[in-house]
């Protein structure tokens, strides 16, 4: 039976599957975020399945604001979860707690967003709710 | 010690009145002495409103607890206000 041939994208797919730009890619290969991206004969970069996923990681710890050396160790982490080092596992506990943080926060962002658009829902004239907070801030 | 319900209300809102007249005949009841009531006005207090889980109004919170989004029925809400005057008490 023939072997499942692996899935490879050029460097162009990247960039259009992740957003990052082509100097973004070489840069974090540079910096050895991204370690062992292949080159096909004529040198050109081929990135893998695996390539793609650790791309996606970096990409949603950037929205964490996480630093680029932090996600180098949760990388380290990621490729091999059973021997992570302590300072790395202590890492990801601390990203961890500030992610849930942050979705705590988020879940009341939301709540009051939802509770401000019902209370305007089905009102012709305007919303009530937000002229009055209108007027409050030019109150105070 | 008074059990407080609380009605929550919004500026625009046609249907918190009929929930305020409600309370206030609940609380004048006879039997309903340890029952108080408070208007909350979701845009002054609007984080207190979010905290108790709010997400229309009028709504109806009984010692802190969330009893019932929207406008009920009076009987619905009479029989639960009485139940928990007759837990607060047993």
């Amino acid at each position: 039976m023939k072997a499942e041939q692996q899935k490879s994208y050029r460097i162009s797919d990247i960039a259009a599957r992740t957003g990052f730009s082509p100097d973004t890619l070489r840069y974090y290969e540079k910096i050895g975020l991204l370690k062992g991206v292949n080159r096909t004969p004529s040198g050109l970069r081929c990135y893998s399945e695996r390539d793609l996923s650790r791309l996606r990681f970096i990409q949603r710890a950037k929205t964490m604001d996480f630093s680029l050396e932090e996600i180098a160790r949760l990388i380290e982490m990621r490729e091999d979860p059973q021997h992570a080092r302590y300072e790395v596992r202590a890492l990801a506990h601390q990203k961890l707690a500030s992610i849930e943080q942050h979705m705590a926060t988020l879940k009341l962002l939301k709540d009051e967003l939802t509770l401000l658009i019902n209370l305007c829902r089905g009102s012709d004239n305007g919303c009530p709710i937000i002229d009055r907070l209108d007027r409050q801030d030019t109150d105070s | 010690m008074t059990l407080c319900l609380e009605i929550f209300t919004a500026p625009g809102c046609n249907r918190c009145g009929r929930a305020l007249e409600l309370a206030q005949r609940l609380s004048e009841e006879p039997g309903n002495q340890r029952l108080s009531w408070r208007r909350v006005d979701v845009v002054e207090e609007l984080d207190y409103a979010v905290q108790r889980g709010i997400r229309f109004t009028p709504a109806f919170v009984l010692d802190g607890k969330l009893l019932f989004r929207g406008m009920p029925a009076e009987q619905p809400l009479r029989d639960t206000v009485l139940k928990q005057l007759a837990r607060h008490e047993g």
